[in-house]
């Protein structure tokens, strides 16, 4: 096969069937080249500087080759790069490889499914801690309320008594209030300004009513907030405290109206029981 | 100046293209590339002493590669694949480098 590539100079090139010269005959300078760049007596860094700028079709064939080879090379690094060869390896170890790597794997799995097992019951307990959480806010919400500690405000009525003849007695007050809790009153205030609680007590004599300490004048606000309905039937039944109050022998004035927005602002400062625990 | 164009286009294209070969042909790749820079270099030596003929370096570097691949194919149904590979990148480096040398001498001595 015809080869460019030979060891040592001495040999025949079969190519052109004569041996190669190191230094030319006269004959040989004169006849054949034409070319600056072809021509082997001239220095080989001009003929170098010659070929670049003076193309002929034997470049195209190298540039056609060159860009085989440049792309091969290409490929073969970016292979190389993400290829982790077992080309070598022996059967055997690939084996051994394969059943170590097999045993990975079902180990992993198993600390995968382990780990989905507790996130699923942090999970659900992070739940169960949620809604007994919202049930508690729930709860210290309604118990604000009915306590006294905390503002409400809702539908309700609100209850004006006049007493202009004083004779309003401190009963009267209180079992109006027992009525309206008895009809679902969840917050109850009088005058605007004493919240009634399970604590509160009316007293004084007719004219001079005190709740809570407090001296009421003669003219009682109750508000009530829950159902309207049910709080004014619990006002106005036969024998409550409209009829009480409207009396000949009390003869006060009672005005009751259905409110939508009812507020009670007031609250009651509330002591830690000074007698009785918790059981439990 | 156009080998030199050749060798970017190439290498364009290789970066690109991302052409990518069989894989039945791919552990053949390192020894093709060797092979053909070994023609390559035998072709830069040639013409520098006047005896490039385009022909003949297609030709050599066509059969430089299929030899190469197919000496190191027959390697490994044999079971001696890796070492008959270092053997043709052994003896391809060496006349690489022998070509480098002439090319030297032809280009920064005559």
């Amino acid at each position: 096969m015809p080869d460019e590539n030979t060891l040592d100079e001495g040999h025949v090139d079969d190519q052109t069937g004569r041996v190669p010269k190191v230094q030319p005959d006269a004959e040989e300078i004169s006849g054949g080249v034409t070319r600056v760049s072809d021509d082997p007596e001239r220095p080989g860094l001009q003929r170098l500087w010659y070929a670049m700028w003076h193309p002929g079709r034997g470049q195209f064939m190298i540039a056609a080759m060159l860009c085989v080879l440049a792309t091969m090379v290409v490929m073969q690094v970016r292979t190389t790069n993400e290829d982790q060869t077992y080309a070598n390896t022996r059967r055997e170890d690939l084996v051994q490889l394969l059943d170590g790597l097999n045993h990975e794997s079902r180990r992993l799995e198993n600390e995968i499914a382990e780990l989905e097992r507790t996130k699923a019951e942090l999970e659900y307990g992070g739940d169960a801690r949620e809604v007994a959480r919202a049930e508690a806010e729930r709860r210290e919400d309604a118990l604000a309320i009915l306590s006294g500690e905390s503002p409400a405000y809702g539908p309700g009525v609100r209850i004006t008594i006049k007493d202009t003849n004083g004779a309003v007695e401190a009963q009267m007050v209180l079992s109006a209030v027992q009525e309206l809790r008895d009809a679902g009153a969840e917050a109850i205030e009088i005058n605007d300004s004493i919240r009634v609680v399970e604590s509160t007590w009316f007293g004084g004599g007719s004219g001079s009513l005190v709740v809570d300490d407090v001296p009421l004048g003669h003219t009682i606000v109750i508000d009530a907030i829950g159902s309207p309905e049910a709080l004014s039937e619990a006002v106005r039944f036969r024998g409550g405290v409209e009829s009480q109050v409207t009396s000949t022998e009390v003869g006060a004035t009672l005005m009751m109206s259905e409110v939508d927005d009812l507020t009670v602002a007031s609250v009651y400062q509330r002591q830690p029981p000074e007698h009785a625990r918790p059981v439990g | 100046m156009i080998p030199i164009l050749g060798l970017v286009i190439g290498i364009l294209i290789g970066v690109f293209m991302e052409p990518s070969l069989p894989t039945g042909l791919q552990p053949y790749l390192p020894i093709a590339i060797v092979a053909a820079m070994d023609a390559v270099f035998g072709g830069v030596r040639a013409w520098l002493q006047g005896q490039f003929t385009d022909r003949v370096f297609v030709v050599s570097f066509i059969s430089n590669v299929l030899i190469a691949a197919l000496i190191v194919w027959v390697g490994d149904k044999i079971g001696v694949g890796s070492q008959l590979s270092t053997a043709v990148v052994v003896v391809l480096g060496i006349r690489i480098f022998t070509n480098a040398a002439a090319i030297r001498r032809g280009l920064f001595h005559a």
